[in-house]
């Protein structure tokens, strides 16, 4: 069960294999506050895409965090096992600005 | 709910039927069996302890059913199969042979097939 | 970062079970622990010992304590910096009062808020609470720490750590890496199936341990899938992702103010003062309705708002002891006459999603087969992170000793730390409970030092024992606080009697299970360390017999 060894595969940029323990922290960064960060987002978008759907705030609110829960894990999960550490944050930190973007402008619609 | 002393027997039962039907899935799998009896008796004697397994378990459900409203029912079925799951494998761990008293009509080496 | 997704998996199990593992075991058996918590408030406040009851009338037992209540010295000194002015002597414009009771509960909670004036943030509140005996409406001493429902409760969602609710936070990401930690386990566990019942104790420990921590692991895996799930949905709107107070606020705001349109309870005061009708009426009132619909059942909950105005309503709610969900079913009526407002309409399928899955961590429901069977889970949770620690250290100790490394010893210690001796500081609380003098002051927080230092005392104990894991030999404190978990449970149990003469045969006798119940459990626990120290010295002079057979002999 050890890590690759040395050479690294040819899809990992020399960066990470220079500095092992950066890559490390950088990883975790990732799934800690990527998987954090877009788990918010897709709360956002979900709770307010519900109430505009007719859902009580309340229950949307409940139903959402249910669905940010289960989506930090899996980004979580992600995170740590993709083989490209941009893929990562272009998808946690870019996707979860999107829809927490989404989140705010179905609010200013729906007021 | 029911009174409480019908209850009780009830749920007994169900840990009852949980236990078994949790025995007989263990002893089906020919490590397990061969554990318990020293020897592995015939395939088809194993192949009967599955659906019987799977039984036990459906009919502890039921009486958990019998006892308490459905919601909770359903939780209590689960836990007590993790509950006898635990207790199969800890028997199995340290007193094998008193599994047999969960399949009383397997008795002896089973080389012999009987 | 790795080839194979089963290698990242195997990877993230690994260090976030070893890191976080520490703060789940707190979880996992403060939780078990919590499961009884009501019980062990009995035990630790003897003057509470009585039956429960169910909630009791308004009149007579209710109003005199709720009208006595007032908001502590403490809290009024803490209120002073938030206020214009001088702070009244008496907080007289309640903005509620409220009673709450479970079947597990022989006193009753009392909670009332009170209207600040001259605040400076409008509508800024004041609290008092204040515990009562049902059956007369005494006050019972609120200075007594309830160590199960006060104490090891909170150390169980948030390890006491109040600043900033930074103990739920940690709480929290353990509990997501606990999620985690079950979906790598399954994907690293091969033989998931084949496997499912096997637990060889007779191996070499490395594979014991492996095997242990798989069954436990596995057999109990709904229970802990689902209770790390719903234990951070309890808190996940609320501390995790709030955003109804933040990002979402005013879609939060208007969601509110057309509740409150809609249901007809007022959400302020009027200013006109009015009377209270019947209270004990409405309750009756709002028992037959229940009934009506096929639920009959328990007062749980009893509020009265904006007491002494026009405005002012009484919400009566369900204990929910024979279901999942919580206490619901409010109904609601009008204070000043007695006429029914509201009756809360059915749940919807959200709501009534959320309920079940908060009320299936929370437990209000009366079931005690149910309740052993979580705490059994709980206990499974507990060995399968602490076969975790062994096996981790197990692993890698004899590699570590061969290159002169302190990581296994490190793990070691603190894994002894966070198993018996987190055992061992819950029955240091117990003993000090017991054996500080009735009336010192501020007793609760002696009793949480004893607590804290106990804990401390086990984790330098288990540091300076831990020298022979850096040699790749087991650490002799694991046997060491076997032994004085055994000696200190048997000394709660005795301490019980010895100050209160509720001894086991008395409890037994008279059927009073809290306390017959904590005891019992106090001696099992004495019993089964007691084996295990047993076991493991057995083991350790095999050890020592073997070692000594393979040395050279010397000149």
């Amino acid at each position: 069960m050890a890590l690759a060894h040395a050479p690294a595969p040819a899809s990992a940029p020399a960066s990470q294999q220079d500095h092992p323990r950066l890559a490390l922290v950088a990883r975790i960064g990732a799934a800690v506050l990527g998987g954090y960060g877009f788990a918010w987002g897709l709360v956002a978008a979900a709770t307010s895409l519900l109430v505009a759907a007719g859902m009580g705030f309340h229950d949307a609110e409940f139903l959402a965090s249910l669905v940010g829960v289960l989506a930090m894990l899996c980004a979580f999960l992600w995170a740590i096992a993709a083989r490209r550490l941009w893929r990562v944050w272009a998808v946690l930190a870019g996707g979860g600005a999107l829809l927490a973007g989404v989140g705010s402008l179905v609010q200013a619609v729906l007021g | 709910m029911h009174e409480p002393a019908g209850a009780m027997w009830l749920l007994a039962g169900a840990v009852a039927c949980a236990f078994a039907g949790m025995a007989w899935l263990a002893l089906s799998m020919p490590a397990h069996a061969r554990q318990v009896w020293g020897g592995e008796p015939p395939p088809a004697r194993l192949r009967l302890l599955r659906p019987a397994g799977a039984a036990g378990l459906a009919a502890s459900l039921l009486l958990c059913l019998r006892v308490d409203h459905a919601t909770i029912a359903v939780l209590v079925w689960l836990m007590a199969l993790s509950a006898a799951a635990m207790a199969v494998a800890m028997l199995l761990a340290t007193r094998p042979h008193w599994l047999r008293v969960a399949v009383p009509w397997l008795r002896g080496r089973a080389a012999d097939g009987s | 970062m790795f080839t194979t997704f089963r290698q990242a998996m195997a990877w993230l199990h690994t260090w976030f079970g070893l890191v976080l593992g520490f703060v789940l075991m707190a979880a996992f058996f403060f939780g078990a622990l919590s499961v009884f918590d009501r019980e062990f408030d009995r035990w630790a406040i003897p003057a509470t010992r009585i039956e429960p009851q169910p909630m009791p009338s308004y009149e007579r037992v209710l109003r005199p304590a709720f009208e006595r209540m007032q908001p502590t010295r403490a809290a009024v000194d803490a209120m002073r910096g938030q206020v214009d002015g001088p702070m009244p002597a008496r907080f007289d414009t309640v903005a509620y009062w409220s009673a709450y009771t479970t079947h597990r509960d022989p006193v009753v909670a009392l909670f009332a808020g009170y209207e600040v004036p001259n605040a400076r943030h409008a509508g800024e509140q004041i609290y008092a609470e204040a515990t009562v005996d049902p059956r007369d409406g005494r006050v019972l001493p609120d200075d007594r720490l309830k160590v199960g429902s006060g104490f090891f409760y909170p150390m169980h969602y948030g390890l006491t750590l109040d600043w900033k609710n930074l103990g739920i936070w940690i709480v929290g990401f353990s509990a997501l890496v606990m999620l985690a930690a079950l979906v790598s386990g399954v994907v690293m566990h091969r033989r998931l199936f084949r496997e499912f019942f096997t637990f060889r104790p007779g191996k070499a420990r490395l594979r014991s341990a492996l095997d242990l921590h798989n069954l436990t692991g596995v057999v109990a895996l709904p229970f802990h899938f689902f209770f790390a799930l719903t234990g951070l949905l309890i808190f996940a709107a609320t501390y995790y992702f709030p955003l109804g107070h933040t990002q979402l606020h005013e879609l939060h705001d208007r969601a509110a103010a057309i509740e409150a349109q809609q249901t007809g309870l007022p959400h302020q005061r009027a200013g006109v003062a009015a009377g209270l009708a019947d209270v004990d009426a409405m309750v009756a009132q709002a028992r037959q309705r229940w009934e009506d619909k096929g639920k009959a059942g328990d007062v749980g909950f009893l509020v009265l708002m904006h007491v002494g105005d026009a405005n002012g309503y009484v919400s009566v709610y369900r204990a929910g002891t024979d279901r999942i969900a919580l206490v619901g079913d409010g109904i609601h009526f009008k204070a000043s006459s007695g006429e029914l407002i509201r009756e809360d309409p059915p749940a919807t399928a959200v709501a009534r999603m959320a309920e079940f899955l908060t009320g299936l961590h929370l437990q209000h429901f009366r079931h005690w087969l149910l309740r052993w069977l979580y705490v059994l889970g709980g206990l499974a949770g507990a060995v399968c992170i602490a076969t975790g620690f062994v096996f981790f250290v197990e692993k890698r100790k004899r590699q570590h000793a061969a290159r002169g490394s302190q990581g296994a010893r490190v793990v070691d210690a603190l894994a002894v730390a966070s198993v018996t001796g987190m055992a061992l500081a819950t029955l240091g609380i117990l003993v000090a409970n017991r054996l500080l003098p009735e009336d010192l002051a501020a007793r609760g927080d002696w009793e949480q030092r004893a607590f804290w230092t106990t804990w401390v005392l086990a984790l330098l104990h288990a540091a300076w024992r831990s020298a022979p894991v850096a040699l790749g030999l087991p650490n002799p404190a694991w046997r060491e606080q076997a032994w004085a978990i055994s000696a200190l449970a048997i000394a709660a149990a005795v301490l019980n009697w010895a100050t209160t003469g509720d001894h086991l045969l008395r409890t037994l006798a008279s059927g009073y299970w809290p306390v017959a119940g904590v005891d019992l459990a106090l001696l099992a626990v004495s019993a089964i360390a007691g084996l295990v120290a047993h076991r493991l010295r057995l083991r350790s002079r095999v050890r020592a017999a073997q070692a000594h057979a393979a040395e050279p002999r010397h000149a």
